[in-house]
């Protein structure tokens, strides 16, 4: 029990408003103009110092931004957005790429050590050598460490930063970037191909197994810059990779911006695993401030055989806006969707996936826990869709929600489309608050009210953590624990 | 993609304006109904018909499903056919026209136009929100219907057969009921095509139960394999009171079933029974919007649907919780058996919830019949064909035999065999 008892004494220990990362960093940052206009995507593209291609590719996607609208139909609810009012380009500035860590900035190192970087990671970043994890840290829009390059780049994997693969690989960026979200998606994933900063890039050739768990922490750190981070993953035939994304942001009063997108490519028995810890600012005790994340997470099955795999911990975000999802091109290839999603205080988060069924034999999962505290609500929205020719298809979703108090909503769309007599699909939802019989037995055994509500929440969302890649699994317990201080009891 | 345009009129809504236009002097109603019918008709204009950019009609995009509306055609072309059960009062409406008066026990029956006339009926044509086309276009053309109080204590042990009978044309009609306190009745809707030649039908029925009342309420649809039938009912629920509500589905082109129900009062109970039998062309959808505003109160919904031939299903099934409404009891299934390549079925199951201490659950299934149950049977030497159909039988009556009154699951029951017969 002793990840229960740690949780509880995270609980215990900080006050909702208080959020454990809310600090910033002072280090001289190099600053595009406010504001959104083709000039300053050229001043992107130049920054960057991308081919003329590339510019092209944005700005035909800002024209396109241009014409559409922004989405109303989701369950959240927030005052417009200043497009104008966003820095859509913020770099830190003593950055000539480094390769050792004596190079980067003492001041970001500290950073790492408050975000309470994993200490595997946190080794790393240190030096330590006998680590395995290899960690891409975005620090405002751009990658300044890259470790482990070497060694994964011995195994044939490439992972870097988006910007430098545009770079070294044109040909893998033209033929897979946007090919899984079209520029003009939607009006998030769209103002993402205008303007996108960074990300990852990560590359596993045929046959590969990549080494090591791939990791990227997003910080969104200057004040009023969005984060708009572009990741592309590709996994050639037989290949496999893990890859985590963790994020914290530091605390501030505006609203923040985030819309990034993620494209995951699985060839032929390829197997893409993205889990992802999801913690920023979620605003305050009165619902100031708090981020905005608008994020189009999308993997393509594209071969036979292949398997893409979501897990998420949501419990961070004003506005989460998000669906993780997977289009089951190949034949006999599997999706699945593991996500927890916790709000409290004011948060609100509409969240889900999209599981499409175009090949045979394929098949999806969807385990999805909402836990819904303090004034928030929860909505999750999914689809699943078999199509014509996807014969004996197969679903299974399941989707929970957990209320714990009486001010705040949990809500279940789900879209089941069939059109194919084969296909399998089962749906089940269920909403409740904990059950005074669970509550009783807990505490008949001489464990407090509060203690009670953490074990079963624990136990509630066990099937999804679970899925998490272990040092990943003992964070996401601490942030639920975290999440739903001052909602018990 | 999500560029605003204005409402260019396809050919059914510059139909459905004209065909208005051309009876507007002759509609009954008083000032104010006609009033309220222009205001309908001019939102009806500005709105368009629902496409599937409107949630509530995702899978229903009226605008584009709905391709002509014939002229309406005053002149009955439809009669009387025999109850559905033997002995039931039988209240119809041919064409759109209720018959002279008829005298029902303990039951105060009035045409509906009658209220139209009087203006008694401006209030109850409003439509329900924005997206409510069915309620706009029911609320400019209704001609007449039923109206139906039952006073407060009365049993009424023979079931009422509401019969809506059409020949070509249209036929707009309304039934506003109401149930007082304690009282106890079974009404059957029953739409049914006399020629099978187009027509476009809309209805509503408006339920008022009162407290304790207690009510059994069939909606039998048998359009033609031309027609449009846009249906609605709405319900209010009040304290202690029950109600059974059972859809059968069983013809139909474009077929839309709108549930708007709303649950008033503590400790009342609502039970829907669902059953869809889709074949060859049909587009038929049941859309469900059910509102727990008050505490202590349950319904149960359950729907099955059977998917033939190259038919398309619908089932949009909202359960909303009010923030105060605890104890809410709800729970939802929908079950499809998706029988060929050609066909589809689309499921939204959703839930809205805003207070903690509810039970609130849904579930749903698509998929073919069960080789291991077909197998079963087989093994025992019943052939293939004779296999499927039991199964599929089974499948459904399962739910009607819910309903109490033998006569009435008896009567059916044969109306599901027949329509299974004629397509499996």
């Amino acid at each position: 029990m002793p990840a229960v008892q740690e949780t509880i004494d995270q609980v215990r220990g900080i006050d909702i408003d208080q959020y454990k990362y809310g600090f910033e960093t002072f280090i001289e940052v190099d600053k595009a103009p406010k504001g959104l206009s083709e000039d300053i995507i050229r001043f992107i593209s130049a920054k960057k110092q991308e081919p003329e291609w590339m510019l092209e590719w944005r700005l035909d996607a800002y024209r396109r931004w241009l014409t559409m609208e922004e989405p109303t139909w989701a369950r959240v609810d927030y005052p417009k957005i200043d497009f104008n009012d966003i820095y859509y380009y913020a770099a830190p500035k003593n950055l000539t790429g480094p390769t050792s860590l004596e190079e980067v900035d003492p001041e970001l190192l500290r950073t790492y050590e408050k975000l309470g970087i994993p200490l595997r990671e946190q080794e790393i970043l240190a030096g330590v050598t006998s680590s395995k994890v290899a960690v891409d840290a975005v620090f405002d829009s751009v990658s300044v460490v890259t470790t482990f390059r070497k060694e994964l780049e011995k195994a044939g994997v490439i992972f870097m930063s988006i910007s430098e693969a545009i770079r070294e690989h044109p040909d893998l960026i033209k033929k897979y970037l946007g090919s899984v979200v079209p520029t003009t998606d939607n009006y998030y994933a769209t103002l993402n191909a205008a303007v996108f900063t960074d990300g990852s890039f990560v590359f596993v050739p045929k046959g590969v197994r990549c080494p090591m768990e791939l990791s990227t922490y997003f910080r969104i750190n200057e004040k009023n810059t969005g984060q708009f981070e572009r990741t592309l993953i590709i996994v050639e035939e037989g290949g496999y990779v893990s890859y985590l994304e963790g994020c914290t942001a530091p605390q501030r009063d505006e609203n923040q911006l985030h819309a990034a997108v993620v494209e995951l490519v699985a060839l032929d028995d390829a197997e893409i695993k993205y889990s992802t810890v999801q913690n920023w600012f979620p605003g305050d005790a009165q619902g100031k401030g708090g981020i905005y994340n608008f994020v189009t997470k999308r993997g393509d099955c594209r071969g036979a055989r292949s398997k893409i795999s979501w897990t998420q911990v949501e419990t961070g975000s004003a506005i989460t806006w998000k669906y993780p999802s997977c289009i089951l091109r190949g034949d006999d290839s599997r999706g699945e969707f593991y996500s927890i999603a916790v709000s409290n205080g004011h948060q609100q988060i509409d969240s889900g996936t999209k599981m499409i069924h175009l090949g045979k034999n394929t098949s999806s999962r969807i385990i999805s826990k909402g836990i819904s505290a303090g004034k928030s609500q929860n909505t999750y929205r999914g689809q699943v869709s078999i199509h014509r020719r996807a014969e004996n298809a197969r679903n299974f979703t399941n989707c929970d929600s957990l209320l714990i108090g009486d001010k705040c909503g949990a809500h279940t769309v789900p879209y089941i489309e069939v059109k194919n007599a084969s296909g399998q699909v089962e749906h089940e939802a269920t909403t409740s608050k904990i059950s005074d019989d669970q509550k009783f037995y807990v505490m008949q055994r001489g464990i407090p009210e509060e203690e009670a509500i953490a074990l079963i929440v624990n136990g509630f969302v066990k099937d999804v953590i679970q899925e998490l890649p272990m040092e990943f699994a003992v964070e996401a317990q601490k942030l639920i624990g975290i999440s739903l201080e001052g909602s018990v009891g | 993609m999500n560029i605003q345009t204005t409402n260019r009129l396809t050919a059914a809504e510059t139909a459905l304006i004209e065909s208005y236009m051309s009876q507007v002097g002759e509609l009954p109603g008083d000032g104010s109904v006609a009033a309220l019918r222009d205001r309908l008709l001019d939102d009806l204009k500005k709105s368009g018909l629902p496409t599937r950019r409107v949630e509530s009609w995702h899978y229903t995009d009226l605008k584009t499903l709905l391709r002509s509306v014939p002229t309406s055609s005053p002149a009955p072309t439809a009669t009387q056919v025999d109850a559905l059960i033997d002995g039931a009062h039988v209240l119809p409406v041919l064409q759109g026209q209720a018959q002279a008066a008829i005298v029902v026990e303990g039951v105060d029956v009035t045409a509906f136009s009658a209220s139209l006339t009087d203006g008694t009926a401006a209030a109850e044509l409003m439509a329900l929100d924005k997206d409510d086309a069915i309620g706009k276009i029911n609320g400019s053309f209704a001609r007449d219907g039923y109206r139906l109080a039952i006073p407060a204590g009365i049993s009424v042990e023979t079931p009422i057969e509401l019969q809506a009978v059409h020949g070509a044309g249209q036929v707009h009609a309304r039934f506003p009921v109401s149930v007082g306190a304690g009282a106890r009745a079974t009404v059957i809707e029953r739409h049914r095509s006399a020629t099978g030649e187009a027509a476009f039908i809309s209805s509503i029925s408006e339920i008022v139960l009162e407290d304790r009342a207690d009510m059994v309420w069939v909606i039998l649809q048998e359009q033609g394999a031309e027609d449009t039938h846009l249906g609605q009912i709405r319900v209010r629920l009040g304290a202690e009171s029950k109600l059974k509500l059972f859809v059968v589905n069983a013809g139909g082109k474009l077929v839309r079933q709108e549930l708007r129900i709303n649950v008033e009062g503590e400790g009342s109970e609502l039970t829907l029974r669902g059953v869809n039998l889709l074949g060859q062309e049909t587009h038929t959808d049941v859309t469900l919007v059910l509102g727990h505003n008050v505490p202590h109160t349950n319904s149960t919904e359950i729907i099955r649907n059977v998917v033939f031939d190259r038919a398309k299903g619908v089932f949009q099934g909202m359960i909303r919780v009010a923030p105060d409404a605890q104890k809410t009891d709800a729970k939802m299934a929908c079950n499809t058996l998706l029988l060929t390549d050609d066909g589809e079925f689309s499921v939204k199951p959703e839930l809205e919830i805003f207070a903690d201490d509810v039970i609130c659950g849904h579930g749903a299934t698509v998929t073919d019949i069960d080789k291991n149950h077909l197998y079963y049977l087989r093994s025992r030497g019943i052939p293939e064909n004779v296999a499927r159909a039991m199964l599929v039988n089974a499948f459904v009556a399962e739910i009607v035999e819910e309903l109490e009154d033998e006569k009435l699951v008896e009567a059916l029951e044969g109306v599901i065999s027949a329509w299974l017969e004629k397509h499996a």
